[in-house]
């Protein structure tokens, strides 16, 4: 139901951070997020960061493999 | 001083539309065919002749990589390169909405004369018409060109054959994404340079490669989807598509990504679809790769029998599925 | 001797146990799945079920009737997502009252609409809040900034819904749900588990590459060989056990749960969100006193069957024909997560 975007964060300031998702950049809310850095990704919906992300889909399905054998 | 506009004057066809003619449109569209009669006298060699026309209205009429004056002279080359025709002499006309600025107007003109002369044509004839405030959205041009065509060439959208590669010149999706971004307040920063091009020396080096092309057209709006569709339907064929060797830049696909678009569907204004057969793919893309606006050329797909008029994907996880047919506005989604 | 691993599209490829129902109630699953073809690979005894997840395709036709409302009779500028510009209402949809003469302007974010509106003081802004969990939030920080800037010509029309109840109005339409990965993204893992440990109910949390739909449904068909109920995070990146409580406590501020419309699922309790009385300044319902629209679907279209996977887009009479995605009858052909429209654009 909800386009997200995965991106980088290459700055934060008064509760807004811009993101920059290869080579596209956007201001969005950082407010739902505490201690943003730049540096740190971060899934995004509708000009809102919602999560931020830990890990690549590589090494997160290898492991949910791993978990089933 | 006042900045200088174009008035209702300037199209009366006294005084003042001659001095636009001369000190703007004559001033940068000179060449001995420059025509100041009713109507420019040419002649042309034996052969056949390629014609075309294509009216351009685009807001802004200015943008990252051209102007709506490049774009005017880019789209009829490019039409009339598509039919392997060379492009020898254009006409252009104008409708200019009363209080548009002068220097605007001699930016769009010198721009216009730059590419023409890039593109190798001349420009021969023009009109001006000047509208009332708020009857025209700032400029609108329309040009029209005549080419000759290139001997033992003959390329349609009718004549894709099953086992032909399918190529596009250059990564896809610049100049809808550049507009989009200039036309809707939505916030997005990108360095993203629409491919306006004169694409006459990106056929012609094909051409020298080999005559043997069946299918050239400019991927301009609906984009590279669309066209195919329509190269689809016109030959009777399929047309398989590898998604993951489409060539799209990373800042076209950031935004694509935030707005939920395929590239696929994005116009392009200096970027073709070629399709020849597979034997000469190689030799195409060797040549294509050496030129100035064609360094991304890459193979997409092939022509089948099977699944005609319709465009087959071939997706990442290796299954097929149809390419959603284009049609409406586009429109950034959240779902 | 060590047997390789299979990988996430080998489990399926080989299931070959008992026939399994699997519902995806989230429309970018549905959009993605067609999009790379996964139905393609499913083996027959795997059954991929679109639910109710398009916030487009549940909006009911009043909603739509409503805005149209504010852009023609009340002169407002309306905001709204692109997803809604083409869903048809009673008599038109909104891009219907955009050709019309009505202000109506897409924005990417709901706190574009609030600076919309900072930025034209003479015009009334009214955005468009659609969605679930993972959208609400925004709407609700434009409300909270709108108040906080003192703007009197900004409010919402909220059609905002939750899923959980959803959920239990589905149970026993699928043997497993693909839970939607962003909207537990701030609801967290608690409900979902709750309900497989509770209530029978299975599903597991999934994201939305292509590595990741499939490693969900291979983790779905080795779950339920056990023949228990089970939840699994498959979305572990981006989905904490506890969500975002950020999130949670901003929707629980400013917006409240309310019954609510679902097109084709009817009225389900409790399953809406409006704003709170502290915040009704910012209803354009109460604003511009919206009369109560009672909102005339197309008879012929089936969508409400469609969401909740009791027939195929095409069972419906209209399907492909009176209803296209250029000519949509129902939203389920409007929206790009449209189980029609997906259906119609990538099928084969």
């Amino acid at each position: 139901m909800c386009v997200g975007l995965a991106a980088k964060v290459v700055g934060v300031k008064n509760g807004m951070a811009v993101v920059d998702a290869s080579g596209a950049k956007r201001e969005v809310s950082a407010e739902l997020l505490d201690e943003l850095e730049p540096g740190d990704y971060v899934m995004v919906h509708a000009g809102v960061a919602i999560a931020k992300i830990t890990q690549d889909d590589e090494s997160e399905t290898d492991d949910l493999l791993e978990m089933l054998s | 001083m006042s900045e200088k506009k174009v008035t209702l004057a300037h199209g009366a066809g006294g005084r003042q539309t001659a001095e636009l003619i001369r000190e703007v449109f004559q001033a940068h569209f000179s060449n001995p065919e420059f025509t100041a009669d009713d109507a420019a006298v040419l002649s042309v060699e034996k052969g056949r002749i390629a014609m075309t026309t294509d009216g351009f209205i685009v807001s802004p009429y200015e943008f990252n990589g051209g102007n709506i004056g490049k774009l005017s002279i880019c789209g009829t080359v490019n039409d009339l390169a598509c039919m392997g025709a060379k492009p020898l002499y254009m006409t252009c006309s104008f409708i200019i909405e009363e209080g548009f600025p002068m220097d605007k107007l001699e930016m769009i003109a010198a721009s216009m004369e730059k590419t023409a002369k890039e593109a190798g044509v001349r420009i021969v004839a023009g009109d001006t018409k000047v509208a009332g405030k708020g009857q025209a959205d700032h400029i609108f041009i329309t040009t029209a060109g005549i080419g000759r065509i290139e001997e033992g060439v003959c390329t349609s959208g009718a004549f894709a054959k099953p086992g032909d590669v399918v190529i596009v010149t250059g990564d896809i999706g610049r100049h809808g994404c550049t507009i989009l971004l200039e036309r809707e307040d939505l916030g997005i920063e990108a360095d993203i340079q629409s491919d306006c091009a004169p694409l006459w020396g990106t056929v012609e080096s094909m051409l020298a490669a080999t005559k043997e092309i069946h299918v050239i057209r400019d991927a301009t709006r609906g984009g590279v989807g669309t066209v195919l569709y329509e190269i689809a339907a016109e030959s009777g064929v399929g047309i398989s598509l590898d998604a993951q060797a489409l060539p799209v830049s990373g800042a076209v696909r950031g935004v694509c990504g935030m707005l939920g678009l395929d590239p696929l569907y994005l116009a392009n204004e200096g970027t073709l679809v070629v399709i020849a057969p597979k034997d000469k793919a190689e030799v195409l893309l060797e040549t294509l790769h050496k030129g100035k606006y064609s360094a991304k050329a890459a193979v997409i797909g092939e022509v089948t029998e099977e699944n005609s008029g319709k465009v087959v994907m071939t997706t990442e996880i290796g299954a097929q599925t149809l390419l959603p047919q284009p049609g409406g506005e586009l429109l950034p989604r959240i779902c | 001797m060590e047997e390789k691993k299979k990988t996430a599209k080998e489990i399926i490829e080989s299931y070959d146990g008992p026939k399994l129902r699997i519902m995806e109630v989230c429309g970018t699953h549905t959009h993605e799945i067609f999009r790379l073809g996964i139905r393609k690979i499913l083996p027959e005894n795997i059954e991929l079920i679109s639910g109710p997840g398009c916030p487009v395709c549940v909006t009911p036709v009043s909603f739509i009737d409503e805005a149209v409302m504010l852009a023609l009779e009340k002169q407002a500028a309306v905001c709204t997502f692109g997803d809604l510009i083409r869903v048809p209402g009673t008599k038109m949809s909104l891009g219907g009252a955009r050709a019309e003469g009505g202000q109506v302007k897409i924005v990417y974010t709901p706190l574009d609409a609030v600076d919309y509106a900072a930025a034209h003081p003479e015009e009334q802004v009214v955005f468009l809040a659609v969605g679930f969990e993972t959208t609400t939030p925004g709407a609700c920080l434009a409300v909270k900034k709108a108040k906080e800037q003192g703007l009197a010509n900004f409010s919402i029309l909220t059609a905002n819904k939750t899923m959980p109840n959803a959920y239990h109005a589905l149970k026993g339409s699928a043997d497993a749900f693909l839970y939607p990965g962003h909207v537990n993204a701030i609801t967290g893992e608690e409900e979902c588990r709750r309900l497989a440990l509770e209530e029978g109910i299975s599903g597991v949390i999934a994201g939305f590459t292509a590595k990741e739909i499939l490693t969900a449904l291979a983790v779905i068909i080795e779950k339920s060989r056990t023949g228990k109920s089970f939840f699994v995070n498959c979305y572990p990146r981006v989905v904490r056990p506890e969500g975002n409580p950020a999130g949670r406590e901003l929707m629980k501020e400013v917006m409240e749960e309310c019954d609510t419309e679902w097109r084709g699922l009817g009225v389900i309790p409790m399953s809406g969100m409006r704003l709170k009385a502290a915040y009704r300044d910012y209803d354009a319902r109460i604003k511009f006193a919206l009369p109560k629209i009672e909102g005339r679907a197309n008879p012929a279209c089936r969508c409400g069957e469609v969401l909740q996977g009791k027939c195929l887009p095409s069972d419906c009479k209209v399907f492909g024909k009176g209803c296209t995605p250029q000519h949509p009858v129902g939203a389920c052909m409007v929206s790009n997560e449209g189980t029609c429209s997906a259906y119609y654009q990538y099928q084969l």
